[in-house]
């Protein structure tokens, strides 16, 4: 159960895309030669991957995203519903034997998830929530628009990812707060250097016990869900140990949704308070 | 832009991978192929391994670096309870770790190259930066340094870089002494030369006046046979003006020649220096002070735990907020609290201590590198606490057993002779590993058929023999014999047994020693093998100003031994002085086969031979001569016992080698262990690939291929062991492989194993390193010529009658996909309550048979059938296996019936609770007995109701090896009465309802929803 509400915060934390760089120019001589051998830079790159996933126009469009998808973990398959919208709004359903548990929900201000043991609603905390927070723009792309969030990118040069060529950049994003200590939030995307799609991002763990592990989220089966190409499969895990495979069955374009459904339930928390917590 | 996505994506599939030109004479690199082939890492490290440097974060004392002899760097976030490695793909030996203080969260210096120059020490190649907190690393230069001791950035300028190189060990270089950079490490000057002889040992910076700098310059060689520390150039200097003008600061120095000198500043008072002098006169060798910022020095000590092996401690550091408080490096460290007068140990840890750091805020709290690993102290050193989660084992050498799961054996850089499992319950734990030699351990091998360990600590001074069964040890050595010279044994001296005579071993001095009875008695049966060149055995005048004679330099020896595994009488022997030695008659005549070899250097250490199982004449060497400063690899093969040998290392092996594995059924197929990671021939060594996949750069001193497994293990020597699963597939890598759009690799029988590893142990597993385990499940393996990113790509399992058993996450990288699947259909539908039955979270495993996978990609489908079978060690009938099999999933029907019997009636329920209340309340009087309408999932939960009893039940019954006993039986009947019950009275109440017009979902749609 541990380790598939760890499965599931990950999954969230990977689908908004994070990080942030820093560009050192001492070493600017050496990093512009690389460059130099490179013939792209990392705009010409992102540009390409939208262009070629449906158009910049139409990825701005997007209001809204909601995936269908299944985790198979040790042969029990966990059906799980993520809904993302453009203000930030996000939550991950799992349906367990008919039962709803929310994992990740975010209203725009408070971050919750579903106790498992009580299956109660549960605030996460302040840090959390202020981190998560900074994610809220990151919808539906961490690189649309990039440079109007104050990000930075940096193309630091070829890299293979699973046998094929990509092109590595470096996301910097707005900094993080972890236990007590502004961190800044850098992530690594490989591009695919034919298609210009990504096909991994590298970032660092920075919370729990895998603290200071790198996490590796790949991503293939690009469909179309509209005008634009997503990723149908995913795996995430530990870099260089393989990944838990998560599979998208369907993904809808601007889904409706109730907006009560990110609300923290506030009643329903203080109505039973005290049960089950006894230990 | 549609239209744009699909040319790419048409263009992706047809471009031919391979030309027809190709053909398997042509080479076939595999660096790109590897795929999902990925290394797991066992340890051990319960006694980690060296450090060579430490450093604290200035502002941030939960950050801690260890800089590892041959393990690379590692990172703490957490005030030194575990660490993560931050630089696997590079050089593992560390000389320095460095961060810049005015950046520190970012900027980080890493100098290779461990600076503690023992014999078996490894080799760096340059200087590298990281400027995002260690993500990505860029490569500074300085390839030929081989160590870099210091480096210093001005903490008031970021740009101002200086560095201190210690240089070739092995050999004249001038890349070595003082460096400065101007603009943060892109260029850099040479300000500080002496000679070739002479590198930059240490080197300090006034934390209060950055343009002042002390640097100790050293005189050293190392030889195979010898070491020098010390000489006329060997000098301590100052500078004053940032590094532009340099003078000897030896007021006070004993006169002659001096060697490895340390130097450290107070932090706190620069005008207090220390000083660790090794002297021609011992009396005059120790700590020295200066009061006067290096104008003066008064010797204050010369206690044994300050001179001891200065090549291999000198490290001086003085507490950050008190001057008076300094600590010595040494065999058990020591620390000085009144000024540097007296001394006393630090508290109990390893032996060897090369480095200690104060906490930044608390000098209570010290971090200590030793050569077992890094250790906490709370208390001001004086007890300590090891960090559990550094897996920085220094293997020699290692083998295999053939238990299940078989262990490894291997000997350790001072820490003993170890033998663990490849896989344990819970992971392969510190307590999985037992000792089996003390002292320095080499070669530790298993006697072919019984449960006896052999083992060696340095120079064969003790050979052990252990009867692991009954605990006995009896010590074994060759000893000196009547009518022959004293024997020379090398500091990791060869043993061997025989694959034709179980109870035959082999030892190597000059001589090859062979018993026939477990060691009881020896026979020598060569002559001197070696040069037994004079000049290379003076080990009594080696170290130089200290004498250093430990046995590490013993020359002219004996260094591996093989017997042909196809024939006992051809037996293989290389020479540390370059001979390889062939006997095809059990050793009565022996030919020295290297004079055959062409592009060979005179007389560099024959590492390794591996005989092969492909002909009797077939045979590999691999030659080292690194510690003639010949950082080249070398290996050969002979097909004809030596008479002819080809050259099987091409440009790709970018470093020297130490060991070569073939494989048992691919001739063609290499392993190659070198200094800085491990190779991959698929083409008899036409090309090479370095193995990356979760493998380190680390030196890789021996390979072995597990016969039965196909698992290829190695001993590194500051990983611990590695181990790739299963590489049979690269056996079948052709470019006719690669020019199918999916080649299935053949498979083995998988083995639905019932062993749960007991009970695990996961106590104290927090901090620990845990060593992963191989994998138990079936393992399709696949190879695609190209990664798979657009379009579906899907895999199911089915019976051969082409049933969907489940579905499965393919894999897409290019090259071997290795996809499991452990035996299980999907868990059953559960009905729905107010908590979770967890009984209903286990999946049942399917019955032995033949399956198929079947893989969908675009309009294509491939498909490879399979065997499972049942684990024999359960030691249940066929028939057993069936009930059992039956038993399990008429439960998990049962529960999905029940589940359906709950949708429905909840159906039925809401489309009646207005309209019939009575109706309503028998439904959810009905309900309650059926599952739990209150309660949580923890303390709190509520009585079990039929859907909790049957799918505990039915969990119990899957998750047993057993078969179903007769309680579970009977509970099943219960079980099955009670839901008959409800049943029929669901049916009644379901008839009075009239709801024939409700729309349900089918029962299909419902469990597969």
């Amino acid at each position: 159960m541990k380790t598939l509400k760890l499965i599931l915060v990950a999954l969230a934390v990977s689908f908004a895309t994070n990080v942030n760089a820093q560009t050192a120019d001492e070493l600017a001589e050496m990093a512009a030669e690389k460059k130099a051998q490179l013939s792209v830079t990392a705009d010409e790159i992102l540009n390409n991957y939208f262009e070629n996933t449906g158009g910049i126009d139409n990825w701005n469009k997007i209001e809204g995203l909601k995936m269908y998808a299944k985790v198979n973990n040790g042969g029990m398959e966990i059906p799980i519903e993520i809904t993302q919208l453009k203000n930030g709004k996000q939550m991950t359903v799992i349906n367990f034997q008919g039962k709803e548990i929310k994992q990740g929900v975010f209203n725009g201000e408070v971050l919750w998830s579903t106790n498992f043991m009580t299956q109660k609603a549960e605030k996460s905390d302040a840090e959390a929530t202020a981190n998560f927070k900074l994610e809220a723009n990151d919808f539906p792309d961490a690189f649309l628009n990039y440079k109007e969030k104050g990000y930075t990118v940096e193309l630091l040069g070829k890299e293979d990812i699973e046998g094929t060529e990509t092109y590595k950049i470096k996301l910097v994003k707005e900094p993080v707060t972890v236990d007590g200590i502004e961190e800044e939030n850098v992530s690594f995307y490989f591009f695919d250097s034919e298609n210009f799609v990504p096909l991994a991002v590298h970032s660092e763990i920075r919370q729990g016990q895998a603290k200071g592990m790198i996490s590796e989220v790949t991503f293939s089966d690009y469909q179309e869900v509209g005008d634009i190409y997503m990723p149908f499969s995913m795996t995430q895990g530990i870099k260089g140990q393989g990944g838990q495979p998560i599979t998208m069955d369907k993904i809808e374009l601007n889904p409706v949704v109730d907006d009560k459904a990110f609300e923290f339930p506030e009643e329903e928390a203080s109505k039973d308070d005290g049960d089950g917590n006894k230990n | 832009m549609k239209k744009s996505i699909f040319a790419i994506f048409f263009s992706i599939l047809l471009t031919p991978i391979f030309t027809d030109a190709q053909t398997s004479a042509n080479p076939i690199k595999a660096s790109d192929l590897f795929g999902d082939l990925r290394a797991r890492h066992i340890g051990p490290a319960v006694m980690s391994g060296r450090i060579n440097d430490m450093e604290t974060h200035p502002t941030n004392a939960r950050i801690i670096y260890a800089g590892t002899a041959g393990g690379g760097v590692w990172k703490s976030n957490d005030a030194g309870t575990t660490f993560n490695p931050i630089f696997d793909k590079y050089c593992q030996s560390i000389g320095v770790v460095t961060l810049d203080p005015n950046d520190p969260d970012n900027v980080i210096y890493v100098g290779t190259g461990e600076t503690w120059t023992r014999n078996s020490v490894s080799i760096g190649d340059g200087l590298y930066k990281s400027t995002d907190g260690g993500a990505t690393w860029n490569k500074l230069g300085f390839e030929n340094s081989e160590r870099i001791a210091n480096i210093i950035v001005n903490p008031n300028n970021s740009n101002e870089v200086y560095m201190g190189v210690l240089g070739a060990l092995w050999s004249d270089s001038n890349e070595r002494g003082v460096y400065k950079s101007t603009d943060a490490g892109a260029t850099w000057e040479k300000i500080l030369y002496i000679d070739e002889t002479t590198g930059a040992a240490d080197l300090a910076m006034d934390p209060n006046n950055p343009s002042v700098l002390y640097a100790s310059m050293w005189e050293f060689r190392r030889t195979g046979w010898s070491f020098n520390s010390g000489g006329d150039k060997s000098a301590l200097y100052k500078s004053t003006d940032s590094g532009k003008t340099w003078n000897k600061i030896h007021n006070g120095f004993p006169a002659g020649k001096l060697g490895r000198l340390a130097i450290a500043v107070a932090p706190s008072d620069s005008n207090v220096l220390y000083t660790v002098i090794e002297a021609e006169e011992d009396t005059k060798k120790g700590l020295y002070r200066s009061n006067d910022a290096g104008n003066s020095w008064e010797q204050l000590n010369n206690d044994f735990g300050i001179t001891v092996r200065p090549f291999y401690f000198s490290r001086i550091v003085v507490d950050p907020r008190n001057p008076d408080v300094v600590v010595k490096g040494g065999l058990s460290g020591s620390i000085s609290r009144d000024g540097g007068k007296t001394f006393k140990n630090l508290g109990n840890m390893h032996a060897d201590i090369h480095d200690v750091v104060f906490d930044i805020k608390d000098s209570d709290r010290m971090y200590v590198g030793t050569d077992g690993g890094v250790y906490r102290s709370w208390n001001g050193g004086t007890t300590l606490e090891i960090v559990e989660n550094l897996p920085l084992s220094q293997f020699y050498h290692i083998s295999v057993d053939n238990e299940e799961p078989y262990n490894v054996y291997g000997g350790l850089q001072d820490n003993g002779s170890w033998y663990g499992p490849s896989s344990a319950g819970g992971g392969v734990k510190a307590s999985d590993w037992v000792p089996v030699g003390f002292g320095d351990g080499f070669r530790v091998l298993r006697h072919p058929t019984k449960n006896i360990i052999y083992s060696e600590m340095q120079g064969a001074e003790n050979v052990w023999r252990y009867d692991a069964d009954n605990k006995l040890v009896k010590t074994i050595q060759p000893l000196p014999q009547k009518g022959y010279p004293k024997l020379r044994f090398n500091w990791n001296a060869p043993m061997a047994t025989s694959m034709h005579k179980p109870d035959r071993f082999y030892m190597g001095s000059q001589f090859v020693h062979r018993s026939e009875d477990m060691g009881d008695t020896w026979q020598i049966i060569s002559p001197d093998l070696t040069t037994n060149d004079p000049a290379k055995q003076q080990q009594e005048d080696s170290g130089g100003l200290s004498m250093d004679n430990s046995g590490a330099e013993n020359h002219t020896t004996i260094f591996t031994i093989t017997e042909s595994p196809l024939d006992e009488n051809i037996i293989w022997v290389g020479t540390d002085d370059g001979n390889v030695q062939v006997s095809t008659n059990g050793g009565k005549s022996w030919t020295n086969t290297t004079p055959n070899i062409t592009g060979l250097p005179a007389n560099i250490w024959v590492y390794h031979i591996e005989a092969s199982v492909h002909g009797k004449g077939t045979a590999y060497a691999v030659f080292d001569g690194h510690t003639k400063g010949d950082m080249k690899p070398y290996a050969y093969k002979t097909t004809d016992y030596g008479k002819t040998w080809k050259n099987i290392i091409s440009d790709d092996v970018e470093i020297f080698a130490r060991s070569i594995q073939e494989d048992f059924e691919n001739e063609d197929l290499l392993f190659l262990g070198t200094e800085f990671g491990l190779y991959i021939t698929l083409d008899g060594g036409a090309s090479w690939s370095k193995f990356e996949n979760n493998m380190p750069a680390v030196a890789v001193h021996h390979v072995e291929m597990h016969p039965r497994t196909n698992d290829i293990v190695m001993g590194t020597h500051g990983r611990g062991v590695i181990i790739i699963d299963d590489v049979s597939p690269l056996r079948e890598i052709t470019a006719e492989a690669l020019s199918k759009k999916v080649h299935f690799f053949s498979s083995k029988t998988a083995v639905m194993k019932d062993q749960s590893g007991g009970f695990g142990n996961g106590f104290g597993a927090e901090t620990q390193f845990v060593g992963r385990n191989a994998p138990s499940s079936a393992q399709i393996k696949y190879l695609l010529p190209k990664r798979h990113t657009f379009g579906k790509m899907t895999m199911e399992i089915q019976d051969m009658d082409g049933n969907k058993i489940v579905s499965i996450s393919p894999g897409k990288s290019k090259g071997i996909n290795i996809v499991n699947w452990n035996y299980t259909i999907k868990q059953p539908k559960v009905a729905k309550g107010k908590t979770f039955s967890f009984g209903g979270f286990t999946s049942p495993r399917v019955q032995a048979g033949t399956y198929k996978a079947v893989l969908t990609k675009g309009k294509d489908t491939f498909e490879h059938t399979f065997e499972v079978v049942n684990d024999k060690k359960t030691g249940l009938s066929d028939t057993a296996i069936s009930m059992k099999h039956e038993t399990t999933m008429k439960m998990y029907n049962m529960t999905q019936d029940l589940a359906y019997m709950v949708y429905e009636l909840d159906a039925i329920y809401e489309s009646v609770k207005d309209s019939n209340k009575k109706l309503a309340s028998s439904l959810n009087d009905l309900k309650e007995t059926l599952v739990v309408t209150t309660g949580d999932n923890y303390v709190g939960a509520a009585e079990p109701q039929l859907r909790e009893k049957m799918a505990d039940l039915y969990s119990k019954i899957a998750g047993s090896y057993d078969k179903p006993s007769a309680a579970e039986l009977e509970s099943l009947a219960v079980i099955e009465d009670r839901f008959n019950a409800a049943k029929e009275q669901f049916a009644k109440l379901k008839k009075k309802a009239k709801v024939d017009d409700l729309e349900l979902k089918t029962f299909d749609d419902f469990v597969n929803e």
